[in-house]
Order: C-alpha cells, then sequence, then structure tokens
C-alpha cells in the first residue's frame, strides 16, 4: 500500500481527519514503519509546539502590570515638575516686567494669595509622605553612588526622564529659544475668537485666558483663569489659577492649577499637581491620568490606567484599566467602571467605598497603610542595614580620597544657621541654575555637570551632619583622628535614621538634614574654591 | 477528504490542571451572576493565558492588552452564553481569538483578515528537501527561539498555528474565526509549520 503524505499525517496528529480516513491510516501505520516513525515525529513537534507557545516571553509575565505608572516614571515627572517650577520662577520674573503681575499673584509665594496656596501644598505634601520620598530619593542617589564605579551607563539610564517628562521639559526648552515659532499674547484679557486659528505655539499671559478658535501648535498659560472651549491641537501646559477645558485638547495636559474642570475631549493624558481636578461626566480622556490632588472626581471616562495621589477621590465614570490610588479617601458609585485592577493604599479600610453596582474586571486590592507596618518586616531593617552599610563606606571613601574636604565639610555644619539657611538656598535654587544653564544650549554640558554635583550632595549630606553629630556626641572637643571620625559617623547616622521615621517630625528633620548637609558643602566649595590650594 | 463529515475527535484538549480548581465551576457560576469578586477570581486565573493569545495575535503589546481588557471587560456579558460543554479555559481563548480578529479587522477597515489565495495550496505536498519535523527534546532556549520565530511569522501562517497549538481550537472552529474554508485552514497550519521548521533550521545554521 501507498503511504500517506506528510499533510495528511499532519492532520491525523492533530486529530482532524475524517473517522474512516483516520482508521485506515491507523492500519497503514501498523504495517509501515517510515509512516509510524513521521507520526511519532510530528507529534513530537506538536507537544514542541504547545509546550513552546505555552511557556509565554517575558513581556507577558506580568501582564497584570499594565503600563502601571511605576515609580521611576513619577520620579522622571518629579524632576520635570522642579524644571518647571523653576522656570516658572524665571518666567514670572518675565511676565513681571510685562506689569501684569495680578495674574500669577497665587504663585507669588511672597503674597498672600500665594503664600496660602504654598502652604496648601507644602501641607499636603509633608502629610503624604512627602519627606518620606525624599529620603528614598536620597537612597536612590545612594545607590547610584556605589554603582558609579560600576558603569557609567547605568548612570546615565538613571538620568533619562521618562517620556512625558521629557516632553514636557523638550516643550519648555524650545519654547525658551528665541527662534522657534511662538506667538505671545499678554493682556488683561486674552481671547482666540471663534473664528480665529493660530498657527503656532500660543504663550498666553493675563487675567482671564479665553480660547474658542483653534490653536494649532501648543498652549502655554499663566492667567487666573483659564478656559479651552475650542480646539488645541498639541499640548497644554497651564498655570493657571482655574483651568475649565470644555473643547478639545488633542495632546496631553500639564497642569499646575488650584483646580482644573475636564469635560470636554482630551486625546492623551494628564499630568498635574492641583487641588482639585473634575473630569466632568462629559470629559473624556483619550490616555490615562497621573494627578496629585487634593479632591479629584472622575466621571467621564478615562481610555487607560488612573493614577492618583488624592486627598478625596470620588469615581463615577469608566476607567479603561487600572485604577491605582493613594490618599485619604476613595469612593466608587454605582456607576463606576473599572476595567483591570483596583489598588489604593488608604489609612483606614472604612475610608474606601465601593458601591455594589460599581465593575472591577481585575483584582481589588486595597491595602492599609499602617505607618508602623513596615518596621515589623525584617526586610526593613535589612534594608536600612544595607544603605547604613553604604553610607558608611562612601563616607570612608570620601574620608581617604579627600580628607581635608571631608573634614571641613563637617565642621562646617557646626555653622548651624549659616549651613541652614546656604542649604535651603541651595536645594531651591541649584535647579533653577540647571535649567537656566540648560535653556542655552552651550550651558547643557556644564547645567549635567551641576545636576550629577547636585545629586551627590544632596546624598552626602547626611554624612556630613550624621558625621558632625556623632563627633559632636562622642568628642565634643580635642583632635579627630579618621577612625573617630568614622565612629561618629555612625553613631550619628543610626540617629538621624532612628529620628528620621519619627511621623511628621522626622520629615523634618530630613529635610533640615539635607538643607544643613549642602549648606556646608556648598561653603566648604566656595572657601576651597577661593583659596587656590584647598587644604 | 470531505470538509464535513470528517472530525474524528476534537483535538485534545490540554488544560492545565492547577489553574482549574474544584471551584471553578462556582466561580463561574457567581460571576453569571455579577459578581465582582469572581469576575476578579476568573480575571486573576486567566489574564495571563488571554494576553499570551492577544500577543501572539497582535503585533504591539499595546495593543494586546487594550484586546485583553476588553475580552474581561466584555466578560461580564459574554459569560452568560457560556453553556460548559467545553471547558472554560479553552471557551475564554476562543472569545479572546475572536476580540483579536475583530481589531485586526478593525484595522483593515472591515476587510477579512486572511484572504484565501488559489494556489493549490490545498493540495500542496511536502517536496523531498522539506525540514523533517522538529526534534522531540528541546532545550528552554531553543523554546524561545521557537516563539521568536513564531512571532516572526506572516500572519496567515501565525494566527492559525497560534490559534491551534495556543487555544487549541479545531480546525473548525479556527475556520469559523477566521471566515475560511476549512481545508484551508489544514494547509494554511501545515505550511506554517513547514515555514517555521526551515526559519528555525535557518537560524541554527
Amino acid at each position: 500500500m501507498e503511504c500517506y503524505s506528510e499533510q495528511m499525517c499532519s492532520i491525523f496528529v492533530d486529530g482532524e481527519l475524517a473517522v474512516d480516513e483516520a482508521r485506515r491510516l491507523r492500519d497503514h501505520l501498523a504495517t509501515c514503519q517510515r509512516c509510524r516513525e513521521l507520526v511519532d515525529a510530528l507529534r513530537a513537534e506538536n507537544r514542541v509546539l504547545g509546550e513552546s507557545l505555552h511557556e509565554l516571553p517575558e513581556e507577558a509575565a506580568d501582564p497584570v502590570g499594565f503600563p502601571r505608572l511605576r515609580l521611576s516614571r513619577v520620579w522622571g515627572d518629579l524632576a520635570a515638575l522642579a524644571a518647571v517650577l523653576a522656570l516658572v520662577s524665571v518666567f514670572s520674573a518675565w511676565v513681571d516686567k510685562l506689569r501684569i503681575p495680578e495674574a500669577l499673584e497665587w504663585l507669588n509665594p511672597f503674597s498672600a494669595d500665594g503664600l496660602t496656596n504654598l502652604i496648601f501644598n507644602l501641607s499636603y505634601y509633608f502629610a503624604h509622605g512627602g519627606t518620606a520620598m525624599l529620603a528614598d530619593y536620597a537612597a536612590v542617589v545612594g545607590g547610584l553612588f556605589l554603582l558609579l564605579g560600576g558603569g557609567a551607563l547605568l548612570l546615565g539610564r538613571r538620568w533619562r526622564l521618562h517620556q512625558p517628562g521629557l516632553r514636557l521639559l523638550i516643550v519648555l526648552l524650545t519654547l525658551s529659544l528665541p527662534s522657534f515659532a511662538l506667538e505671545r499674547r499678554h493682556a488683561e484679557f486674552v481671547t482666540v475668537a471663534a473664528n480665529e486659528t493660530v498657527d503656532d505655539t500660543l504663550l498666553a499671559a493675563g487675567n482671564t485666558v479665553r480660547v474658542e478658535g483653534v490653536v494649532n501648535g501648543d498652549l502655554l498659560v499663566f492667567a487666573r483663569t483659564l478656559e479651552v472651549r475650542g480646539s488645541v491641537k498639541g499640548d497644554l501646559v497651564s498655570f493657571a489659577k482655574r483651568t475649565v477645558v470644555s473643547g478639545t485638547v488633542e495632546g496631553r495636559i500639564y497642569n499646575f492649577s488650584q483646580s482644573l474642570d475636564l469635560d470636554g475631549e482630551l486625546g492623551h493624558s494628564i499630568y498635574g499637581w492641583v487641588q482639585s481636578l473634575r473630569v466632568d461626566n462629559r470629559g473624556h480622556v483619550g490616555d490615562g491620568i497621573l494627578v496629585g490632588a487634593g479632591d479629584i472626581s472622575l466621571e467621564g471616562e478615562v481610555k487607560r490606567s488612573a493614577t492618583i495621589f488624592a486627598g478625596n477621590a470620588d469615581v463615577s465614570g469608566t476607567i479603561g484599566r487600572d485604577l491605582t490610588m493613594a490618599g485619604g479617601s476613595l469612593t466608587l458609585t454605582n456607576t463606576a467602571r473599572v476595567g483591570g485592577n483596583l489598588s489604593a493604599r488608604v489609612r483606614h479600610m472604612k475610608d474606601v467605598n465601593i458601591a455594589d453596582g460599581a465593575s472591577i474586571a481585575g483584582k481589588r486590592d486595597i491595602q492599609v497603610r499602617v505607618r508602623k507596618s513596615q518596621f515589623t518586616r525584617p526586610r526593613f531593617y535589612l534594608h536600612q542595614a544595607v544603605w547604613l552599610g553604604a553610607a558608611m563606606l562612601v563616607g570612608w571613601l570620601g574620608l581617604a580620597l579627600f580628607p581635608g574636604f571631608f573634614q571641613a565639610c563637617t565642621q562646617a555644619v557646626g555653622s548651624g544657621w549659616r549651613s541652614l539657611g546656604l542649604g535651603v538656598g541651595v536645594l531651591a535654587g541649584v535647579p533653577v541654575a540647571i535649567v537656566v544653564a540648560a535653556i542655552t544650549l552651550v550651558g547643557i554640558p556644564v547645567s549635567l555637570i551641576l545636576l550629577a554635583v547636585y545629586l551627590a550632595a544632596i546624598y552626602l549630606a547626611k554624612i556630613w551632619v550624621g558625621a558632625f553629630l556623632g563627633r559632636m556626641l562622642l568628642k565634643p572637643s580635642g583632635a579627630t583622628t579618621r577612625r573617630d571620625w568614622l565612629l561618629g559617623l555612625l553613631v550619628g547616622l543610626l540617629i538621624l535614621t532612628i529620628v528620621g521615621f519619627i511621623p511628621y517630625l522626622g520629615g523634618l528633620v530630613r529635610l533640615a538634614m539635607v538643607c544643613l548637609g549642602l549648606g556646608a558643602f556648598a561653603w566648604q566649595l566656595h572657601r576651597s574654591l577661593r583659596t587656590p590650594i584647598a587644604a | 477528504m470531505d470538509a464535513e463529515s470528517n472530525r474524528a475527535k476534537g483535538p485534545e484538549p490540554r488544560e492545565d490542571k492547577q489553574m482549574e480548581g474544584p471551584d471553578l465551576e462556582s466561580v463561574i457560576e457567581r460571576a453569571r451572576g455579577h459578581d465582582a469578586e469572581a469576575l476578579g477570581e476568573i480575571y486573576h486565573r486567566y489574564v495571563r493565558r488571554v494576553f499570551g493569545l492577544c500577543r501572539y495575535m497582535l503585533d504591539s503589546r499595546e495593543r494586546a492588552e487594550d484586546a485583553t481588557s476588553e475580552v474581561f471587560l466584555k466578560l461580564q456579558r459574554s459569560i452568560k452564553s457560556y453553556d460548559g460543554r467545553i471547558p472554560f479555559p479553552r471557551w475564554l481563548l476562543r472569545v479572546a481569538g475572536n476580540q483579536c480578529i475583530d481589531a485586526l479587522r478593525r484595522q483593515r477597515r472591515g476587510r477579512q483578515v486572511i484572504v484565501e489565495v488559489e494556489d493549490g495550496a490545498t493540495v500542496l505536498e511536502a517536496a523531498s528537501d522539506e525540514q523533517s519535523p522538529l526534534a522531540a527534546v528541546m532545550s528552554k532556549e531553543d523554546r524561545a527561539q521557537v516563539r521568536d520565530v513564531i512571532a516572526g511569522l506572516p500572519e496567515n501562517y501565525r494566527l492559525p498555528l497560534v490559534l491551534r497549538y495556543y487555544s487549541e481550537l479545531s480546525y473548525d472552529e479556527i475556520a469559523q474565526q477566521l471566515d475560511l474554508r476549512r481545508n484551508y485552514v489544514a494547509a494554511l497550519i501545515f505550511r506554517a509549520k513547514q515555514e517555521l521548521r526551515r526559519k528555525l533550521a535557518h537560524r541554527s545554521k
């Protein structure tokens, strides 16, 4: 009998051959060695295929983690935020010259209006673990320090801002270039009329800015009130006290207002830091949301994930993917729909209210953030030990390489107020300087070096302060040997670490520590640069 | 081969036993009654497998994620149509496959995803110089290679192959999903395997 074709055998192995045909083939197999081998090989092949496919590719290993906004991205955005705030100060000086200071009064920290705003933001920042982030940040920098010898590659990766942040920076930087096509308008009332089209990027400053027509580029606004009723084809960057978008923004919204209301159409994401954010039931966000806010109300539709840090969040609309929330309280009403996972970090279980009618496609992960919980985990102590060890190592390295400078910095911490004041200035001022240097393009290398020194100094701050504290406790006076200095560092760091975990106060202590250390560093740097040969 | 009469037996379903706890039925029952927790449980159990299918079928991670969330969003309604005749995972993968094909169709503005070409494919025979079937024993790295090559196959080979060996659908089901004739599906799967062998052999050279 003639043998079967390979295709026929393949169909047989797939179990898809007609009954009688299959029987005939089986009969044939009993007599034909060649066909039997082929069928066995095909079976094995099917098995390999199935097994290979079922071992999913690596990227599928964690599909539950749909593009969630990871911490690193948050850092990128924070860096962008810092850059923006610095730019604001530059811009505000410029706007000030235009004699429309009222529009920016709420941003001006030296006015009553601005002070209220600043206090609100700061208190919110502290109450929600802002300073803990600062410590994390310092820890990250510390890690980098250790890896520095390992390779500049890693360092470069850390500095690369994530896309949204980077985009914003590029937008702002290109805006500052004189050659860039940019239309500037400033008046008490700036209006883009309904029949008007602005082809360039529009920079508008005024008391009230109203866009009823079309802006083909990006829109950058400093105002008391901004209303977008028409459409913006690019991104919207708003520093208005109140922002209302009822028209269309096709790009992203970067918002640093007191309040943002969206009841129109947004093509991409919202990034921002606001007191109150509301996405009206007519509002539609084409991508996701990443915001920190006092109050958030989502009544409309968000196509992808929402990541919110809020005092109070109400969701009654649709979120296409994950809803990640951290903060005070979260409410999902009957009409709320979440297409992915819901994760919430709150203080008390009762702060999360999910109505029976609310639908959540994925997992519900509600965690009560008990402040003390971290102390019960052994991993926490391990981490602390590692960071302490790293800090000691860095301290030892620093002392071995630059003995005079390190000891002098430690000494300089003792000047107290001088260091503190100088430190506050450096902490706030250097980012501005970095951005200003970067704007000039030629200054980009300088700004990068400055950034590196700045980050390093923030990390080293705790070493100088720790060493100073330890020495003060152990040996109020007398000569310091290297061993004494290191022992002091250990004691000081231990104290600082423990004090750092006291709620609220700990945050302030950390902030003070960074400022003191930075101030001492700046002072010492200034002195050693003035004396040609550093002691 | 007679397309109508030949169904000797369906493909042997290979369900991961550990994925199917004894309570799967009750979970599905509860999910039918719009129990959010049960739906969450189903999501948790199968999201990886559904995403895997979508990732194989669609050309970007982004779109695979969109399709996956769409499948689970729609599940609240579609689970009512599940009658328990086939194992739930297979049913779910069939739904997911349909979702992907819909997405592909939308992308082509309603045109069919795979178009039958009359090139005698249905009666294709193995030429003598074709590669022999893959070796049975393969290491982990080889499997990763197999996946890589499959991912790189053109859609008309990749889709039937994935539907057959990942979703474990029968030729009939695949034919129905892709709106093709059964014989054509059989030919595509066979040719896909040959192409796969050829590419793997080429790689290992």
